[in-house]
């Protein structure tokens, strides 16, 4: 993987469209013989106000990465910035701060504290840190999801979708800078999935929130801005203005043959390594390879 | 199946730990006891056998005596050389050995033990059945001389040479010290002092030619039955009046006069054993229902792949047993320990046994694994049971414990059934005016309530939970809010979890009720009858030698004196009931010194010569009435015929053995049983002469006898409140225990519902909850059911502390004191109890991996 990026580093703090960056990332397991690279050296830029996908087949690493960047886990070597924030080094306090103030996040499943009810599960984080919630967004938020009429409920009175939907409130509530969906519509059969990632699209759209949403499903993806396609720890490839076809269509290819081949290039249309480097955030004005 | 039960036994050890720890704890206590009393009665029995004689004579008791009156029973001396003559006797002695001395040094300090063990003196015959040998100095001969035993000399100081007074019934005399016996077996833990036989006899018998038994031993080949029989044969028409003993009769009966004490030890020791018994079971229980309701899916797929009902159950039911073995075991070797540490500290007490003698019955292994097998199955019946009742459907579904939101219909029901039930014993008890059947419906009642209590308790954890946890979300906001869910999460856990603290704190509070009930009644009652400035006792009331009442007489500015003895008797009733009770004796002056109140009658013909008092109560059941001449035997033998001259309508007639509350002159009581002692004297002041003066005075001429106490009415409240104090002592040390183990059970709940709440916490942290806050929250939820313990304890104790009080109100004690200040103290107490116990299950929490909570499967 080209470390173009690394070497000009910039300084994040003059990044301006970034929300999150990593330089370097690596995560390894065990030690020894038995190490095992879930991340190698892994360069990225999450652009902001824009919604990315990571994608990879299963042991890609593309949770590690989401957990890094989240600062739920702590990463073997390299840096990763939260804005102009680096949050490698952070102390548990300062990163369990970090987390509750400025990122959002919604899982595949058990997302919602079961003794809570709705309205006070999509404040939780804002309860957690003594803080006012701001109405009028929280309305806006409560009535994009089409939650009015739920708010009393209890995670146990609603259903799969409306769960779903409860988590991507909370994790709007706070107007983080960041939000981070681990397969939110894994546990959702289509139709809810499709209305959940409707509403991540409109966040984004209408909201002006940063969504990155790690999946393995190509639909899913087709609904991202941008996706990155993990292999072995490595971001090997990306792509603008995805579409569910073109996404299963390159899963496919990788899943055939080795993530290092130039198949991957073939798809792009790119293979001199002279444009952006793969990792790195497309910038604006930058033709994608593939018009939908 | 075996084989997946031993590895899923395995693999929850550590959360079976704490069950096992009160598994061990009861079983530690029932082993404990059995060996402590074994060992013990094992070393008397010893001990009596190989002190007795081979025959012993003794005067007849015709009562026993319940409160000591000082008289010592005689036989002639001279009857040991008649005896010695007899066929078949080797030797006979005349011994004397009386109890109740008093052995003062130098410094007018008791010598004798601290522990309410008697001081004995005895005439030195050393023969080789002596319990002690002389280790230095030499044999006393004359007046004036004396031996003393090694532990006490050493405990209090005493060397050969030493001058000692001694003070016996007869009076005090001085004596030197010229020698140091020592023990060759167990120490029970009294004072030996050994004079001369003539000293003995004069000094302490008052009596030159008396003697308090003969010992007989019998000559080659003669049996003890066959000595005893000789010997009652030479008694002839005078055997009746002599109580005969062989050896082992005579050990036996020495035993079991110690035995009361010994008793009290073993009963205190199971009624630890039940504390712990009861309370375990509720631990067990929760475990296992936490574990089983854990384990659904796992049980699920057993039942999947084909094990049937009765396979699981009985695969639970082999894990408990496995549990009950264990723990068995640990505990069995942990009471082993636990009788060390009884008999050590007996040790510390005077009581020498030697812990390398204990003894280990097959009974205690057998009561131990019969207790701990037996508390672990039946406690895991229930559970088992309803793992049997998984689906195999259980195994798909999503885990999210399916038992929360089974019904408590049917424990709505039980609970009221039996809570009623047990109301309405209370009610009765309240109302019923016999105290033994008033008792009786107490018991039932107590033990209904409790068990409607444990039972209904999950049903109350919502009302009552709501109530305590309701200022939590406006005080610890979120953090809060969810502790209290999370206590109300599953009702019936944290109703099992909180029964177990419940239990031992309605024992306290129904007992500290009940307790400041009586200090109080005791209290308005001394206030009421105690007209003395001065009463002179002895502690535990045993009498004191005349010469203490002569030296008060003697004191400057004492006006009254009025002079009171005990003695026993047995009254044959007119309904034909032959009542043995303590009667008092008083000088006439009586209504000077004390105020009480007659329904027929006054003191003057309650005290007149040949006359006797008794209470309202008791003579209307024993048909009595002013007027009416009862039979009344004393000691010894001697009949007198006494006329009924007045009843009394005293609030408090009975107690301390005595029954009935009669009494009569002193003049009386000394014409039927001459050579009593004072037991109480009572002092006023003469006019012009201050109460602290007359103190001073009393206690300077009282100071040579250490026994001795001088009490106004405020000494003689605190002298009650120490001794209901003792009593208390005794309810803390239980509650102490129960509470260890209570907060065990919380410990236990917390951190199976933490490992339960995985995810969940996982989540918290994710989305950013500190350490601290999840920390808190644990802490919350652990306070909020220890409260919710001790609110249902206390509330229950104060039940049954108010019908307590309406039994002893039948019984004199008519206040009702309900002590808030203690009541607060325990709600406090069980706030940090709650802190306490969530420390750990807390850290865990608190050092949870976030990823590997949120990680999906």
């Amino acid at each position: 993987m080209s470390n173009a990026a690394a070497e000009h580093a910039p300084n994040p703090a003059s990044a301006d469209g970034i929300a999150a960056r990593a330089r370097g990332l690596t995560k390894a397991y065990g030690s020894g013989e038995t190490t095992v690279l879930a991340l190698d050296s892994v360069d990225v830029d999450i652009a902001r106000g824009r919604f990315t996908a990571v994608m990879g087949p299963s042991g890609s690493g593309k949770s590690t990465l989401m957990h890094c960047l989240a600062g739920l886990d702590n990463v073997s070597a390299g840096q990763v910035w939260l804005g102009d924030t680096e949050i490698t080094g952070l102390r548990e306090r300062e990163l369990t701060r970090l987390r509750r103030d400025r990122i959002g996040f919604m899982f595949q499943s058990f997302n919602l504290i079961p003794t809570l009810n709705a309205a006070e599960n999509i404040t939780l984080p804002m309860d957690i840190a003594g803080k006012k919630p701001d109405e009028k967004w929280l309305d806006q938020v409560i009535d994009t999801l089409g939650l009015r009429d739920r708010l009393k409920h209890r995670p146990s009175q609603l259903s799969g979708g409306q769960q779903q939907r409860v988590a991507c409130a909370r994790a709007l509530a706070s107007r983080p800078e960041l939000i981070f969906a681990d397969e939110p519509t894994g546990n959702l059969d289509s139709r809810a999935g499709l209305e959940v990632l409707g509403f991540l699209r409109e966040a984004v759209d209408q909201l002006g929130q940063t969504v990155v949403m790690v999946t393995h499903d190509p639909g899913a993806a087709a609904h991202s801005d941008l996706v990155l396609f993990l292999g072995d720890g490595r971001i090997v490839d990306e792509m603008e203005r995805p579409t569910a076809e073109a996404v299963l269509e390159r899963m496919r290819l990788f899943a055939g043959g080795d993530p290092q081949t130039p198949g991957f290039d073939v798809v792009r249309g790119r293979s001199d390594g002279s444009g952006p480097p793969p990792g790195a955030i497309p910038t604006t004005g930058n033709p994608s390879p593939e018009e939908p | 199946m075996l084989k997946a039960t031993l590895r899923s036994f395995l693999a929850h050890k550590g959360r079976l730990l704490l069950s096992a720890l009160a598994v061990i704890l009861s079983v530690a206590f029932v082993a404990g006891s059995l060996i402590f009393s074994d060992t013990v009665s094992r070393t008397f029995d010893r001990l009596f056998a190989s002190t007795a004689a081979d025959v012993t004579v003794t005067p007849r008791e015709t009562l026993d005596e319940t409160v000591p009156s000082g008289q010592t029973l005689t036989l002639p001396a001279s009857l040991a050389d008649r005896l010695s003559q007899v066929q078949g006797v080797a030797a006979a002695r005349a011994e004397v050995d009386v109890e109740g001395l008093t052995v003062a040094d130098e410094n007018r300090e008791s010598v004798g033990p601290t522990t309410g063990a008697p001081t004995i003196g005895t005439a030195w015959n050393p023969t080789e059945r002596s319990p002690v040998e002389l280790t230095s100095g030499h044999a006393p001969q004359g007046d004036g001389q004396a031996l003393i035993d090694a532990d006490t000399a050493d405990s209090k100081d005493v060397r050969v040479g030493d001058r000692l007074t001694v003070i016996g019934q007869e009076g005090s005399f001085p004596v030197e010290v010229v020698g140091i016996v020592t023990f060759t077996t167990t120490n029970p833990g009294a004072a030996l002092v050994f004079f001369d036989t003539a000293t003995a006899q004069t000094k302490l018998l008052g009596d030159p030619r008396g003697a308090t038994g003969i010992s007989v031993d019998a000559a080659e080949g003669v049996s003890d039955a066959e000595l005893k029989r000789r010997v009652a044969d030479a008694l002839g028409s005078d055997a009746g009046s002599y109580e005969l003993r062989t050896a082992d009769e005579q050990a036996k009966s020495d035993v079991e006069q110690l035995g009361g004490f010994l008793d009290i030890i073993k009963y205190v020791m199971l009624g630890f054993a039940g504390v712990a018994v009861l309370v375990g079971v509720f631990l067990i229980v929760n475990t296992f229902s936490m574990l089983i309701a854990q384990r659904t899916r796992e049980l699920g797929l057993l039942r999947a792949l084909g094990a049937d009902r009765r396979q699981v159950r009985r695969s639970v039911l082999t894990e408990a047993l496995l549990l009950g073995l264990v723990g068995s075991t640990l505990g069995l070797a942990a009471g082993i320990g636990l009788a060390v540490g009884l008999i050590e500290l007996m040790g510390l007490m005077g009581m020498n046994i030697r812990a390398n003698e204990m003894v280990v019955g097959w009974v205690t292994p057998f009561t131990a694994y019969v207790v701990g097998l037996g508390v672990t199955f039946v406690a895991a019946y229930l559970p088992a049971r309803r793992a049997a009742g998984v689906s195999p459907m259980a195994a798909l579904a999503d885990a999210e414990i399916a038992e929360i939101g089974r019904p408590l219909r049917l424990r709505a029901v039980a609970g009221s059934v039996v809570g009623a039930a047990g109301a309405a014993a209370l009610v009765g008890c309240a109302v019923s005016s016999k105290t033994s059947s008033a008792a009786s419906l107490l018991g039932l009642g107590v033990l209904l309530t409790l068990v409607a209590t444990v039972i209904a308790g999950p049903l109350l954890v919502r009302p009552v939970i709501r109530v305590l946890g309701g200022a939590f979300p406006a005080l610890f906001g979120s953090v809060g809010r969810m502790s209290q869910r999370n206590a109300l999460r599953n009702p019936r856990r944290t109703g099992a979890t909180a029964a177990a603290l419940m239990v031992g704190l309605a024992l306290v509070g129904g007992m500290s009720v009940a307790s400041a009930s009586m200090t109080k009644s005791f209290d308005e009652q001394i206030d009421k009858t105690l007209g003395a400035d001065f009463v002179v006792q002895n502690s535990n009331f045993v009498p004191f030698p005349k010469e203490v009442t002569e030296r008060i007489e003697g004191t400057e500015g004492v006006g009254l004196v009025v002079r009171s003895q005990f003695v026993t008797i047995a009254v044959r009733m007119p309904d034909g009931d032959r009542v043995k009770t303590t009667a008092a004796g008083y000088e006439p002056e009586l209504d000077e010194v004390a105020h009480i109140t007659y329904a027929q009658g006054d003191t003057a013909a309650a005290l007149a010569a040949g006359n006797l008092a008794m209470d309202k109560d008791f003579a209307e059941d024993h048909g009595v009435r002013v007027g009416d001449t009862l039979p009344v035997e004393f000691q010894g033998d001697r009949r007198a015929e006494l006329r009924v001259g007045a009843l009394t309508d005293q609030e408090s007639a009975e107690g301390f053995g005595a029954q009935g509350g009669i009494y009569f002159g002193l003049s009386t009581l000394e014409k039927y049983a001459p050579g009593g002692q004072d037991a109480a004297v009572y002092v006023n002041a003469a006019s012009g002469t201050g109460d602290d003066d007359l103190r001073a005075g009393l206690e300077k001429t009282l100071d040579p006898y250490p026994q001795v106490q001088v009490r106004d009415i405020a000494d003689y409240k605190d002298l009650v409140h120490d001794q209901i104090a003792v009593l208390l002592y005794l309810v803390y040390a239980l509650l102490g225990l129960a509470i260890i183990i209570a907060v065990l059970g919380v410990v236990n709940t917390l951190a199976l519902s933490v490992v339960e709440r995985t995810r969940e916490i996982g989540l918290l942290r994710a989305i950013g909850l500190a350490r601290r806050q999840l920390r808190r929250m644990i802490r919350l939820e652990s306070v909020v059911i220890a409260v919710f313990g001790a609110v249902l304890g206390l509330a229950l104790g104060l039940v049954w502390g108010v019908c307590t009080q309406q039994v002893l109100a039948l019984q004199g004690m008519t206040a009702l004191a309900i002590p808030w200040g203690t009541m607060i103290a325990v709600v406090i107490g069980s706030a940090v109890v709650g802190v306490v116990a969530a420390l750990l299950p807390a850290l865990r929490a608190s050092r949870m991996n976030v990823l590997a909570a949120i990680a999906h499967e």
